[in-house]
């Protein structure tokens, strides 16, 4: 079992688009996948139509297999299923911070409630704290979305920064270009000089900006589903095996 | 936990479901489906619909519909299981159909194959389901559906499974129910009659409705034993014909003498008829079983034999076909059909006729009980083999006797009596079939025209090793006669006898 994170300390970037995609067509590629949704918003888990989980509370989450397990809905599609998130994950910190081992927890619970699965994606929320630590550490990939923009790659450089303070492994993290638009110039420049210092943690595949994207809120199914053929689907398409020949 | 549901239901439920909603929750189906002619098989005693299930051909396609998902196989056409070419259908239907009986088509119907899905209020898919819709051409109709939930949503098939029963417009059935719901005719009911028995029914009447039922069930099995469409058609119609044999000499007294023996002349001459097919059809059936009880060099020969009796028992199928459809025949049995209905009206009346079958019931069934336990009690290593025969004898009619008058006790106390009664019996069987067949092969053996072609003699040397393997087997059924009596002479089953038989002041 694989996990693979979609993490950027800066909200609104694709995190939980990338992960919805990126799970759905690993799946569709015949793996065996289940996306967590680590988010107490549950955005993947509406994507998808799964209604945030009742029974799977606070600590129960990294303590209770069993109540972590049966958390777990089938998608629509096949391969695919998802634990939604529940309000109380917004609380994850404090309940880590009780626990011992707290930098493990999350890849103890993962690896206990995932054994059926060859790959877990993670859709994380916005922010480095002790939850994000956790993710880092349980993650063989953590895939970060990158706006073109010089608040974006300040915020890049700030998480590459905090794993060298860590000492995280910084191999991990693979960066790419998310809602590009090649027709702003900062955009193109910011993609030139971010290639050109920080090209071994960067991706080649670029999602462009696109209005399918946007629309997965309406049909609440991932891109590929209903618009096959888009420019959109086709770069998360080759994103998902940009990230498989990392792994 | 539901891990999934499957229903047989009376109608199409389509129209139903447009409406009907299980909690927030609704069947839709997935795309629209044409209709297809398929054909209905199963067998004459109805193996596929007891098993719940239904057998479809439709084209080159079998479907079978029960077992959850319906279950489909390409290129195998309905027949004997075992001469079906090998499949997921197939090997379902290996499981519950006995390799004796040929899969038949029972009629036409139209199907409709539907995928479904159950969504919820936000059109997420929790279950997956497969609706199958059979018309008849005459009309009737019955679906099968099968729901299978997603991951984690149990709860959501749970309220399907309630919902299901409650829509008032379908009804839910069971495949066999199913099956007469398309048509009525195609599976018999009365294959296995229940006789009504009181405490006040009168032995007379208990007998006479018992042969009554009898002649009609070998009466049902004469146009497939006619048209040879598997052995089991003739061994039926021999049962039912040997069980009213058994009533006419078991229950002593119940007809007047000469109506008695008259009856039983009858039914023996028309017994004697069969016995010649039945014999060859066994040795066929035997047919994998004795190959594989020789050693490998020696199945050529044994082959060999198979070809003679597959050629004499096509002669034999001929003439008892002939002798079936003869008017002879048919107005023998209808003479005989009259004696026995409307209540007997007809019949001479014996001294024993008007006393309740319940007691006749008990002295008969004590009085053989005892005579089983007398002989088996008796038998060591050293005993006989006719004594072992003449217990085999006792306890066939034992079981006969307690099977006519099953309606008359309380079914949880015979069963139990029954069961032990089989397990006797089934040694005793073996004892019997092997000692049977040794002859019978042997015979063959000596039968014939008396050349001595290459051929003779490679039978005769595989028929000798074969010989010498029934021998061992019987043998061994007879070392266990003295435990498996042992066993069936436990004081649960002593008891249970007593209790149900022996009446006060009978021999103990
Ligand atoms: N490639 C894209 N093109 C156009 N719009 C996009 C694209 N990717 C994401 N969006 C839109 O941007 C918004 C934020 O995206 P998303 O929710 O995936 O980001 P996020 O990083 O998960 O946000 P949060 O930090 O709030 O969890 C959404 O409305 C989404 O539809
Ligand atoms: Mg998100």
């Amino acid at each position: 079992m694989k996990i693979i994170a979609c993490y950027s300390n800066k909200g609104g970037v694709g995190k939980t688009a990338t992960s919805v995609n990126l799970a759905q067509s690993i799946a569709e590629a015949g793996h065996r996948v289940l996306l967590c949704d680590l988010d107490p918003q549950g955005a993947s888990g509406f994507y998808f139509r799964v209604k945030p989980s009742k029974a799977l509370k606070d600590e129960q989450f990294f303590k209770d297999v069993k109540r972590f397990t049966d958390a777990i809905r089938g998608s629509d599609y096949d391969n695919l299923d998802v634990l939604p998130a529940n309000m109380s994950f917004r609380d994850f910190d404090i309940f880590l911070s009780r626990m011992k081992n707290s930098q493990s927890r999350l890849k103890k619970a993962l690896k206990a409630g995932g054994t059926e699965y060859d790959i877990v994606v993670l859709d994380c929320p916005p922010n480095i704290s002790t939850l994000s630590e956790n993710v880092f550490r349980a993650s063989d990939a953590i895939v970060v979305p990158v706006i073109p923009t010089t608040l974006s790659e300040r915020t890049f450089e700030q998480l590459l920064h905090f794993f060298k303070e860590k000492k995280l492994v910084r191999k991990k993290i693979l960066g790419f270009f998310s809602m590009a638009q090649g027709s702003k110039t900062l955009h193109g420049e910011t993609m030139a000089r971010m290639r050109k210092t920080h090209g071994k943690r960067l991706l080649d595949v670029t999602v462009p900006f696109a209005t399918d994207v946007e629309k997965m809120g309406i049909h609440r199914a991932p891109v590929s589903t209903f618009a096959r053929s888009s420019a959109a689907a086709k770069a998360y398409d080759a994103l998902w095996r940009d990230v498989m020949d990392r792994l | 936990m539901t891990s999934h549901i499957s229903y047989w239901i009376a109608g199409d439920p389509r129209p139903a479901f447009k409406t009907a909603r299980f909690g927030k929750d609704r069947l839709v189906p997935l795309q629209e489906a044409a209709e297809t002619p398929a054909i209905l098989h199963d067998t004459f005693d109805g193996q596929v619909a007891s098993a719940g299930c239904m057998l479809l051909s439709e084209g080159d396609e079998l479907i079978l519909l029960g077992i959850v998902k319906p279950i489909r196989q390409t290129g195998s056409a309905p027949g004997f299981v075992s001469d079906m070419e090998s499949g997921p259908v197939r090997d379902a239907l290996a499981g519950f159909v006995s390799s004796l009986r040929r899969l038949s088509p029972l009629g036409e119907v139209v199907i409709v194959r539907q995928p479904m899905a159950l969504l919820d209020d936000l059109d997420k898919t929790l279950a997956r389901g497969d609706l199958t819709v059979l018309t008849a051409k005459e009309g009737g109709s019955a679906a099968y559906l099968s729901a299978t939930p997603l991951r984690g949503y149990d709860k959501a098939l749970g309220r399907l499974s309630s919902g299901l029963a409650e829509i008032r417009v379908s009804g839910l059935l069971d495949a066999r129910g199913a099956v007469s719901t398309l048509l009525p005719a195609a599976l018999r009911q009365d294959l296995k009659p229940e006789i009504e028995m009181t405490a006040g029914t009168t032995a007379f009447r208990a007998a006479t409705d018992i042969i009554d039922a009898q002649l009609d069930l070998a009466r049902a099995h004469e146009p497939g034993t006619i048209a040879d469409v598997d052995s089991e058609f003739l061994h039926q119609y021999r049962v039912a014909l040997r069980k009213v044999r058994s009533v006419l000499s078991l229950f002593k007294g119940v007809y007047a003498p000469e109506e008695t023996a008259d009856l039983k002349a009858r039914f023996g001459a028309l017994m004697a008829q069969t016995g010649t097919l039945r014999d060859l059809d066994v040795y066929l059936i035997e047919r994998e079983s004795y190959l594989a009880l020789v050693p490998e060099p020696l199945r050529p020969g044994l082959e060999l034999l198979f070809e003679d009796i597959a050629a004499d028992r096509a002669k034999a199928q001929e003439a008892l076909a002939r002798h079936l459809e003869s008017d002879d025949y048919s107005r023998e049995m209808r003479r005989l059909q009259k004696r026995f209905a409307k209540d007997g009206k007809k019949l001479a009346k014996g001294p024993e006729a008007e006393r309740k079958a319940r007691d006749l019931a008990r002295q008969l069934i004590w009085k053989r009980y005892r005579k089983v336990c007398k002989i088996a009690g008796s038998i060591d290593a050293s005993t006989p083999d006719a004594q072992v025969h003449e217990l085999r004898i006792h306890c066939k009619k034992l079981r006969y006797l307690m099977e006519f008058f099953t309606p008359i006790f309380p079914e949880a106390e015979i069963k139990p009596l029954l069961k032990a009664l089989k397990r006797l019996q089934d040694v005793l069987g073996t004892f019997n079939d092997c000692a049977v067949q040794k002859d019978a092969l042997a015979g063959r053996l000596e039968a014939g025209d008396g050349r001595r072609s290459a051929r003779k003699l490679e039978i005769a040397k595989s028929l000798g090793a074969l010989l010498t393997v029934l021998d061992q087997r019987q043998r061994s059924a007879r070392s266990e006669v003295e435990a498996r009596f042992a066993a069936f002479n436990s004081p649960a089953t002593r008891a249970g006898f007593a209790k149900l038989f022996k009446s006060a002041g009978a021999k103990p």
